[in-house]
């Protein structure tokens, strides 16, 4: 073995040393520790590969980045998957793919509405407003939190190209009526897949069944590299499209590092460039740089092979949730999935009951005093939000239910992250709450 | 999706004149590509933490469901397929990228493929996954410097004895006494003499730049658009 390759060898036992000095055999204290809602769990091999990047200082996208982009589009029976720095940058993409010129009559163009809804997270709709679409929003189901999938078919108008809503907390929408609908009035469909990495809808695998897809790596979602996400498809122009939205709007399609993998790099025309003008510096759309560094793949890759554990571990905390908070239905709404869904839970949704007694930031104030993390869900009805209150929108049929959500929902953690310990810390916390203790 | 990969030669056929079909066995199923795209052979070791060695690309003539089993075939023109004659031999180790390319004929329409030397192997996988039912007209015209050379020819025929949509001629610039080979190259003049309604039809070229730019030039003087023309030219 050469001296660089002991010597990569031994730094990566040291790391491994490393991890187990500083993070292994971690235990919860119910005294002082906070139950997180959601966070990183990794081991000593996210640590290794993470080094192992660092130490080929390649430093942007590389071996650790084709890597993952490989086994994640076996994953999901997809052609193209595309890293991207985040979730958000995949929604970004995936609706921008979607004005591309190379769509010829299929492009969206301004003006043209595109079906959501308005509880989530901004960054499924905002892609929508800054590509001059125009959002169409409908109300969602109190439990599941997903589209009133009864109410589509009337919101789409004669200017609807698309639909684009999110699996809202890992909760599969309902794909039988959005999929029939997107074929039969010729829509585009993006699955918001980034709450809901593993959730099955008739045993498929969501993120599979529209145009294209997205999935966010966020220290919050089912596997992290940091900051991170990727956009899938199985059409291979918007695959193309879709890494040149990605890689500065390039139409080129080298790597970092590479040249002429077309083989046609000073011998073709475009626009009006001189001819043989380098392909590298040919841009066939108004890009982004949204690239990853082969470092935050390099974790991404550690992480995946977890996802299939990650998955259970979830559902199984969310049934040990059900199990301790069931007692308090007449109080709570409990979270539940749509028919024919399979949900890989995002996190563990709550919402007070009219007549409960007490409000939700009594509830959650009590939790956060006891250390047990809550969150709203998300934006709430984003039209309340500040930055949204005067975007050109339409509401069809009422948002009754998404401003219930706004004032009375939240959600606590199902990571896996979350042991038996913590859970039966959440019980307890919650039976105190529920026997009238409150935060003085 | 591109991705880099070893491969093992597991044959080489060599069919004369310098022109060779190289057969690799990937270190894992290759990835899923569409007919018409090409790969890149590297014949330099490649450590994946590093940049890309030294490659050239090469149509995959194999048929997307061989995934275990990739075909290229090369002439011997220049430095790297030079090396290629001399390095590559039975058991050797190459590195690969792939899929590549938007040279992709749309079976939808009805289509003439224009296919000199080596090039045919862009439109190989195509034939191969012809059915009897193909609904569309599909025309080969396949040319090489001999008959000999036409090393697809086997390929062709029982492709257009299984499918009554193909219509195959074949083209030799010699020795093509006793044989069915059109004598000399082809040229837009013979192609719009055995082309029914040839203005219908997209045309597909891949060959040597010269035959390219031949036929480019005298199908768009015949009224072929832009958009009825699409060629695979590498440099």
């Amino acid at each position: 073995m050469k001296r660089d390759a002991l010597l990569r060898a031994k730094i990566l036992k040291l790391v491994e040393e490393y991890y187990q000095e500083r993070f292994a055999g971690r235990s919860f204290d119910p005294e002082k520790d906070t139950v997180h809602v959601a966070g990183r769990v990794f081991d000593a091999e996210e640590l290794i590969k993470l080094v192992d990047s660092s130490l080929d200082f390649f430093l942007t996208a590389n071996r650790y980045s084709d890597q993952f982009e490989a086994e994640f589009s076996e994953y999901f029976g997809l052609s193209n998957a595309y890293l991207v720095n985040s979730g958000s940058s995949a929604n970004l993409a995936a609706l921008t793919a979607l004005t591309s010129p190379k769509l010829g009559e299929r492009r969206l163009r301004p003006g043209d509405e595109v079906v959501t809804v308005a509880a989530g997270f901004p960054t499924t709709v905002t892609p929508i407003l800054q590509n001059r679409l125009v959002p169409v929003f409908l109300d969602v189901n109190m439990g599941d939190y997903t589209v009133i999938s009864s109410r589509i078919e009337e919101a789409i108008g004669p200017k609807t190209r698309l639909i684009a809503m999110a699996h809202t907390m890992g909760v599969p929408f309902d794909l039988d009526t959005v999929m029939r609908l997107a074929k039969a009035h010729n829509l585009w469909v993006v699955e918001d897949n980034c709450d809901a990495l593993g959730s099955r809808y008739r045993g498929q695998l969501t993120g599979t069944f529209g145009d294209i897809a997205t999935v966010s790596f966020y220290p919050a979602h089912h596997i992290t590299m940091g900051e991170g996400g990727c956009v899938l498809t199985g059409d291979d122009l918007l695959g193309r499209i879709l890494r040149s939205l990605r890689d500065w709007g390039r139409d080129c399609y080298c790597a970092g590092g590479e040249n002429n993998t077309c083989g046609k790099r000073f011998s073709q025309q475009f626009g009006t460039l001189p001819h043989g003008y380098d392909h590298k510096y040919v841009y066939s759309h108004i890009g982004y740089n949204l690239k990853v560094t082969d470092m935050q793949a390099a974790v991404g890759v550690a992480q995946f092979r977890k996802l299939e554990d990650f998955i259970s571990r979830r559902k199984v905390n969310f049934q040990k949730l059900y199990a301790l908070l069931e007692a308090y239905q007449d109080r709570l709404i409990l979270p539940h999935a749509t028919p024919n869904a399979d949900p890989s839970w995002f996190g563990f949704v709550l919402t007070v009951r009219d007549g409960a007694g007490f409000t939700r930031n009594e509830l959650t104030s009590f939790l956060e005093a006891n250390r047990i993390e809550t969150r709203n869900l998300f934006s709430g009805n984003l039209l309340r939000q500040p930055a949204f209150m005067d975007i050109e929108h339409r509401v069809v049929g009422d948002l009754t239910n998404t401003d219930l959500i706004t004032g009375r929902t939240f959600f606590i953690g199902v990571y896996p992250g979350i042991d038996d310990s913590q859970l039966e810390y959440i019980g307890s916390t919650f039976a105190r709450f529920m026997r009238g203790e409150r935060v003085v | 999706m591109p991705q880099k990969f070893r491969c093992q030669v597991t044959d080489i056929l060599e069919h004369g004149e310098r022109v060779y079909s190289v057969i690799l066995k990937p270190e894992k199923v290759a990835p899923r590509f569409l007919p018409g795209q090409f790969l890149h052979l590297a014949l330099d070791n490649y450590n994946p933490g590093d940049f890309w060695p030294d490659s050239r690309t090469f149509s995959i003539a194999s048929a997307p469901d061989e995934r275990h089993n990739l075909r290229i075939t090369y002439a011997v023109k220049g430095q790297f397929t030079s090396r290629m004659e001399t390095e590559l031999c039975p058991g050797c180790e190459v590195w690969i990228k792939m899929p590549y390319g938007e040279f992709i004929v749309n079976a939808e329409n009805d289509v003439c493929l224009l296919a000199g030397g080596t090039g045919v192997t862009a439109f190989t996988a195509f034939l191969t996954g012809l059915s009897a039912e193909h609904p569309r007209r599909v025309f080969l015209f396949y040319g090489a410097r001999s008959p000999d050379l036409l090393i697809y020819r086997p390929l062709v025929d029982v492709v257009q004895q299984r499918c009554s949509c193909l219509k195959a001629r074949f083209f030799a610039e010699q020795d093509t006494e006793g044989t069915d080979c059109l004598s000399g190259r082809i040229e837009a003049a013979i192609v719009f003499g055995l082309v029914s309604n040839p203005l219908s039809v997209t045309y597909y070229i891949a060959g040597p730049p010269e035959m390219i730019n031949e036929l480019t030039s005298g199908l768009g003087q015949r009224g072929v658009t832009q958009e009825h023309l699409v060629i695979d030219a590498w440099e």
